[in-house]
């Protein structure tokens, strides 16, 4: 059932989206001359890798993967045994789905006597991402969003509902959060808004598709740089016949360099019959992909396997990359995109031999 | 750091979280007066204002109204407020972004500003002037604080963001009526008239004296570990109204905190009542200046500090640009003015300027990369291969396209991963070998000069070349390592094509 603040929605007042990724630009090349300074200073290690996070997740940069290695790599070689730097190197494994290795330096970083308190609160990401133990991670996310009551750990709780299936809880968390903000930065209420999208496009078992797209647009108007809502906004305006629509969204992402606006924009020219143009996207997104892959193979491995199994035409490949991904992370979606794959092959029926955790289906 | 980053809420948009606050008589005319604040710590080059924020430098007449144990400055309740809003980003004429502003003055006038315009803007009468934009940080902190160790200074090569304001005193604060003044800063999102989600949120920053967030509420000592975090409550204060009901709280941990100041050096210099004097102090936190005495590179708190100490204060107080404001406020603290506690620098990055905006323009680093490879061939046969601006001999160029010929030529390289860079021409010599050329697009960098040129060297010859730019949204490693690998490989290539030196 739809909303009344679904329908007469005016959000909170944010920092024009062009002027915060300006400043967001700013702010990230500023700590980096400082960190070539001083690259121990007490927190500045933390606050770059928290900008390249953002750059990262709303900008499209998916660059800002090699520049958070590059701040472990340093960290490491500096400090290399103590608990500050296996944290970071923790923060930049999750950031690339290096789940395993996450896990392992926060290991490292409890012995070493890190805050016991961060190292809990960064296993908790781990295992939210991973699908495990969804329901303790559930009632620790409460805890953690009922303590503080801000955006930051009430989006968190929303999303794990949604895994959980809880939908209708987690978009109430989800409004919550965002009437809870006392901020005027975009960026936190654009990432509330397009995890109401996704919630309402991708996540739900009875998709809204028109619900999603006002909680895209929303992301869009707070932050019109931001390449994942534009995507996601295209991809409804292409299954809806409207490509224009979809092509306007998708063409000023290209300067992102992230591959999934090549491939959705080649998508959507295909349709237009522009093959022509089409093909010249679609080379980018393979290249761009392979390039991703080389580097971060777990970060991109599910939206490769989406890509090849879609107009990236390599079924075989789709299937590597989806159970490689199944196996880095056993959550429901990863077994259904396994599934989905390897059904559309007329692979084996068990796509791999890594279960999906058993909790994801309660 | 002085106000910097100065509780979790701030964190969440930089170009709203201040952190420094200034008041001096200007250097170029002592008939005026100039109040400056700072947003946005540690900003980079491109940075611009929140169009969403109220920035506002609040005045009021103050009494001095005890003395001794019992110093206390009593506030008016009328203010003296100059406001100022920025626009979202507009195009000028030739395409390039720029933001405006305007600063509203006491009495309603309104003066429009345009960001980074160096001369300001000023009212018809010409009793204000106003200056908002990027430059070089003023403040410096020179101490790991927590362990109270000397460093150099932590904000070296900072910028900010900051809104200078100068008008003429006898106008504007009526001294006749009382010189004593307090003034603070702070950030309020513009009310939004039509926003059914959400509440409003009443303020994100202020600022009064230096460190009431970060050195004294929030004091980073050992001894103070584990006490709660009080700075985002104190940020919602209303400036010159503290909460009756919050007043108890803070002044209680500005006393304990305190406390812990004068015990750093480990010997006791404060009594208690005098301490509780102070925290009373400072619990009123506004920037104390009196334009009718001098305010110097050296005068800051020393009103309150004479006041305190049972005596009438000579200077103007305030805070120059210059001010060594943390070290005159580390040595009150720690040992009451026994021996002064100097850190581990003396200045800012850049000293401030005599004339108007006062504060030094912003940092840049200007990059340089340089290359090169000796050659067995004659100048002129490399030059033959290489000379030409439109040439396709370097091993990343997978296509190349030309527009016009001379000087302006443009080339459009396509590189063998599929990037593209735009170059122009700007200078050729053939008879030197040498040729000059900017890069328009896909390297991340501005002002990018490069230049080219092959000498002889022996009976070969040596091919150089290098470039200067400023890394442009990227960090300056990064840019480095593109441009000397793509220096590098195309160098290399030579040496294959012409063998290497002999």
């Amino acid at each position: 059932m739809k909303k009344a603040a679904d329908v007469e929605w005016i959000g909170p007042a944010a920092t024009d989206g062009a002027i915060a990724a300006i400043n967001l630009d700013s702010a990230r090349c500023a700590s980096w001359k400082r960190f070539r300074a001083d690259p121990c200073r007490a927190g500045l290690a933390e606050l770059i890798l928290e900008q390249e996070h953002l750059a990262a997740q709303f900008l499209g940069d998916l660059d800002a993967l090699g520049r958070m290695e590059i701040v472990a790599d340093e960290l490491a070689r500096i400090d290399e045994s103590s608990g500050r730097t296996a944290l970071v190197e923790a923060q930049v494994a999750s950031a690339a789905h290096r789940f395993a290795d996450a896990s392992r330096h926060l290991a490292h970083a409890r012995l070493r006597g890190a805050p016991h308190a961060r190292v809990d609160r960064q296993m908790l990401s781990v295992d939210q991402a991973c699908g495990r133990q969804l329901n303790t991670v559930l009632e620790a996310r409460r805890s953690i969003a009922a303590a503080s009551g801000r955006l930051e750990d009430l989006v968190p709780l929303g999303a794990v509902l949604a895994d959980l299936h809880r939908f209708d809880e987690a978009d109430d968390i989800y409004r919550r959060a965002i009437v809870a903000y006392d901020d005027v930065s975009p960026f936190p209420l654009a990432w509330t808004c397009f995890q109401l999208g996704v919630l309402w496009s991708e996540i739900a078992t009875d998709p809204d598709p028109n619900r999603a797209t006002r909680w895209y647009q929303r992301a869009i108007e707070y932050l019109p740089r931001y390449v994942k809502a534009r995507v996601h906004l295209a991809e409804i305006c292409a299954v809806d016949g409207r490509l224009a629509d979809a092509e306007a969204l998708l063409v000023p992402a290209l300067l992102s360099g992230d591959p999934e606006v090549s491939w959705r924009l080649a998508d959507v020219l295909v349709q237009q019959k522009r093959g022509d143009e089409s093909a010249t996207h679609l080379c980018t997104a393979r290249v761009r992909f392979e390039e991703l892959l080389a580097r971060h193979p777990l970060a991109f491995a599910d939206h490769a396997a989406e890509f090849y199994a879609g107009s990236g035409g390599d079924h075989s490949r789709a299937l590597d990359l989806a159970r490689a991904n199944l196996a880095n992370r056993p959550t429901r979606r990863a077994a259904e995109l396994a599934s989905a794959i390897a059904s559309s092959n007329d692979a084996a029926k068990t796509p791999c031999g890594v279960p999906f955790h058993a909790e994801v289906v309660v | 750091m002085s106000d910097h980053v100065d509780g979790p809420r701030s964190i969440g948009d930089p170009s709203a979280d201040l952190s420094d606050l200034f008041a001096f008589t200007s250097p170029a005319n002592s008939a005026r007066t100039v109040l400056a604040t700072c947003v946005f710590p540690s900003a980079g080059e491109s940075a611009i204002f929140s169009n969403v924020i109220d920035h506002a430098i609040i005045v009021r007449r103050v009494s001095v109204t005890g003395v001794g144990n019992a110093a206390k400055f009593q506030a008016a309740d009328d203010e003296i407020r100059f406001s100022l809003r920025f626009d979202v980003l507009k195009r000028d004429p030739a395409g390039k972004s720029l933001q405006r502003g305007t600063c509203t003055l006491p009495g309603g006038r309104s003066l429009e500003v345009v960001v980074n315009d160096e001369k300001g803007a000023s009212t018809p009468e010409g009793d204000v002037r106003v200056f908002a934009g990027l430059r070089s940080d003023p403040f410096f902190l020179a101490w790991i604080v927590p362990e109270l160790r000397k460093f150099p200074n932590l904000l070296q090569h900072d910028n900010v963001l900051i809104i200078v304001i100068e008008f003429d005193t006898q106008k504007l604060l009526e001294p006749a009526k009382g010189s004593l003044f307090g003034v603070c800063a702070e950030t309020v999102p513009i009310p939004q008239p039509r926003s059914f989600i959400g509440h409003p949120v009443p303020r994100i920053d202020w600022v009064g004296r230096p460190e009431q967030t970060n050195m004294r509420l929030n004091n980073p000592a050992p001894e103070m570990a584990g006490t709660d975090d009080l700075r985002d409550l104190w940020n919602q204060q209303k400036p010159f109204a503290i909460s009756k009901e919050l007043q108890p709280l803070f002044l209680q941990r500005l006393k304990d905190s305190l406390a812990v100041w004068d015990m750093r050096d480990g010997k006791q210099d404060w009594t208690p009542e005098a301490l509780a004097a102070n925290a009373s102090v400072f619990l009123d936190d506004f920037l104390l200046f009196d334009v009718a005495k001098s305010i110097t590179d050296t005068s800051h708190l020393e009103i309150e500090k004479s006041t305190i100490n049972g005596q009438p204060y000579q200077t103007g107080g305030g805070r120059t640009v210059d001010a060594n404001v943390i070290d005159i406020l580390i040595t009150w603290l720690v040992n009451r003015d026994r021996e002064f506690m100097q850190g581990g620098a003396t200045s800012a990055t850049k000293p401030g300027i005599k004339v108007f905006p006062y504060f030094a323009t912003p940092n840049t680093t200007l990059q340089t990369v340089a290359d090169s490879v000796e050659l067995p061939a004659t100048p002129d046969k490399v030059w033959a291969l290489v000379g030409k601006f439109g040439g396709t001999w370097h091993p990343l160029i997978a296509k190349m396209r030309t527009t016009g010929s001379g000087i302006g030529e443009l080339r459009v390289i396509e590189t063998v991963d599929g990037k593209e860079i735009v170059e122009r021409l700007d200078a050729l010599d053939n008879g030197k070998r040498f040729y000059r050329y900017t890069n328009i697009a896909g390297i991340p960098a501005s002002n990018y000069t490069g230049t080219f040129k092959v000498n002889p060297k022996g009976a070969g010859s040596v091919v150089e070349w290098n470039a200067q730019f400023l890394a442009n949204n990227q960090p300056d490693l990064l840019v480095r390592t593109i441009v000397a690998t793509l220096f590098k490989t195309g160098l290399e290539s030579l040496k294959v094509r012409f063998g290497g030196p002999k």
